[in-house]
């Protein structure tokens, strides 16, 4: 390993802030709970050194902002978060458009996904977060 | 005399709310008494002016039981251990003592409550008077242990009472909401101190649903949460160390939690959690307690669930004959509904409700719920007796409030918006 190569491996990969425009958790489910469950879900990576410290706030199409809410990825860990699961300080309403902004600490870096399986034929979508 | 007695920050404020924010009341004072002597001078006073004084704990309620446009007082100088017997397993508290202030003075002198609730931050009397709750069928509510004290009628006198000197005064006083007087001492039957292992396993409904009433068998203290959006549950078993369930035996949950330590270092503190939420907790006959549950689950599945992200907390209690225990004469089981404070709860709680009353559910009195004295009084046979008890120790009603008259007297629930 040289100096250089070291020196990479200690840059943590991705943004400090990051965007999801597309949020909408399905409101109905089919099949055994809580694995079909519908949902989305943040995965976040933080390949740091540091403990990343994040806050997700979720904005809706009528202005109203839900959040934030502090969560935290161990360094060199990745954690997924249902957001179905956020309860406090607000449990988000189901069914409705929302937008994911996450900032954290340290850069980390954010994928999406939902799983939406209203009907038997499940359907699974995940995008990358737009990062900054 | 009472002007000396007055906080004047407490007065400049002049507010007074509940710990989630949902109850606030705007009162001429806020006192905070440090003797009896001082009590009394505050109750006759209020008493001469026809004003209402509420006595306030720690404002864990959800209901308006402290609110009044008169006085409030607070017990917060009227604290800790008067006196004790480790041999007789006896001690005595002032009234404005919280949970967590007694649970460390108590073991130090090598006593314990037998059980406790979720929360440390109640006065003792606040938590007795509201019928606040563990869980475990072998234990009571907290007012269980309550074996005599003192209070201030509403003409300013002392009453002493002690089961045998006059035990109906002492199981109306146990859950008596403030409305029989305002305590300032009370004794209380204790155990040795001792050591908990609190354990708690995460599966889903599915999974646990046929453990459940063995699990409230075998351990001496069993509750367990249910998440309406995803049907996980968390399992909690507290018993004494190496008791309890065997882990093998719970091979379809996954142990997150395994912590030993001294019984008042048990409680959860929730610290981890906002306090920013509303309430609604009904007392349903134990052996009818999971049918309700599944129904309760089943209405929460189809119409709640888009709303409500809030897990239910399910518990079991021991009867008692405290008049106006919501355990009274009846083992019982309370399923308790729980929504954000920044979000809409009645519409969910009124939904709910009507099940729990079909089970001849008793509405936890520091919880919301829609119920007024014409519906309770069908539910505690000696309504009527606490009634005339209350009565005799307040006769000018300086305890009462609107709600209060609503609540004991003649309230109907048609005429009364949900508190």
């Amino acid at each position: 390993m040289t100096d250089s190569d070291s020196e990479t491996d200690e840059t943590p990969i991705g943004e400090t802030r990051w965007v999801i425009p597309g949020g909408h958790v399905p409101t109905g489910s089919t099949g055994p709970e809580p694995e079909m469950v519908s949902h989305d879900k943040l995965c976040v990576l933080n390949t740091g050194p540091e403990m990343a410290t994040l806050e997700v706030t979720l904005r809706y199409g009528d202005g109203h902002e839900a959040g934030p809410y502090p969560l935290s990825v161990a360094s060199e860990r990745v954690r997924h978060i249902r957001i179905n699961d956020l309860i406090d300080p607000y449990a988000p309403p189901l069914g409705r458009d929302y937008a994911i902004v996450v900032e954290s600490n340290v850069p980390v870096v954010v994928q999406f996904s939902r799983q939406d399986t209203r009907q038997a034929e499940n359907a699974t979508l995940s995008t990358m977060g737009y990062g900054e | 005399m009472t002007q000396d007695i007055l906080d004047e920050d407490d007065h400049e404020e002049a507010g007074w709310e509940n710990w989630s924010g949902s109850i606030t009341a705007d009162p001429d004072e806020i006192l905070e008494p440090e003797t009896e002597s001082e009590l009394q001078d505050i109750v006759r006073r209020c008493a001469d002016d026809g004003t209402t004084v509420r006595v306030a704990g720690a404002g864990h309620s959800w209901t308006p039981v402290v609110e009044t446009d008169g006085v409030i007082v607070s017990l917060a100088n009227m604290t800790g251990l008067v006196d004790h017997d480790p041999d007789a397993g006896t001690a005595t508290l002032y009234a404005g003592t919280t949970l967590e202030e007694a649970g460390t003075e108590l073991h130090t002198r090598g006593l314990a409550f037998p059980n406790l609730g979720d929360v440390s931050m109640q006065t003792v009397a606040g938590a007795f008077g509201t019928g606040t709750h563990g869980t475990g069928p072998e234990f009571g509510n907290l007012s269980s242990v309550l074996t005599g004290g003192r209070l201030v009628t509403g003409t300013g006198e002392i009453r002493e009472f002690n089961a045998e000197d006059n035990p109906d005064l002492l199981r109306a006083a146990k859950v008596s909401l403030g409305t029989l007087g305002i305590f300032t001492e009370i004794e209380l039957d204790l155990q040795d101190t001792y050591k908990i292992q609190r354990r708690e396993y995460c599966t889903n409904w599915r999974e646990c649903k046929e453990h459940i009433p063995n699990l409230i068998e075998e351990n001496r203290n069993f509750d367990f949460y249910w998440y309406p959006r995803s049907d996980e549950v968390k399992l909690r078993l507290l018993n004494g160390p190496g008791g309890g369930t065997d882990h093998d035996d719970l091979e379809y949950a996954t142990l997150v939690e395994n912590q030993t330590g001294w019984w008042q270092e048990t409680i959860p503190a929730h610290d981890d959690i906002g306090r920013e939420f509303d309430e609604m907790e009904y007392a349903v006959a134990r052996e009818n307690g999971l049918e309700c549950f599944e129904k309760a689950r089943e209405r929460v599945r189809e119409n709640w669930r888009k709303d409500v992200g809030w897990r239910m907390l399910v518990r079991t209690i021991a009867p008692d004959e405290a008049m106006l225990s919501t355990e009274y004469d009846r083992e019982a089981m309370t399923i308790s509904c729980i929504q954000n404070a920044d979000l809409e709860h009645w519409p969910y709680f009124t939904d709910m409700e009507p099940l729990f009353r079909e089970y001849d559910g008793r509405p936890h009195w520091g919880k919301k719920h829609t119920l007024r004295a014409a519906e309770l009084e069908e539910l505690y046979p000696e309504w009527e007796h606490f009634q005339e008890i209350r009565r005799d120790l307040d006769p000018e009603g300086v305890f009462m409030t609107d709600y209060l008259e609503a609540l004991l007297e003649d309230g109907s629930s048609s005429e009364v918006e949900p508190t």
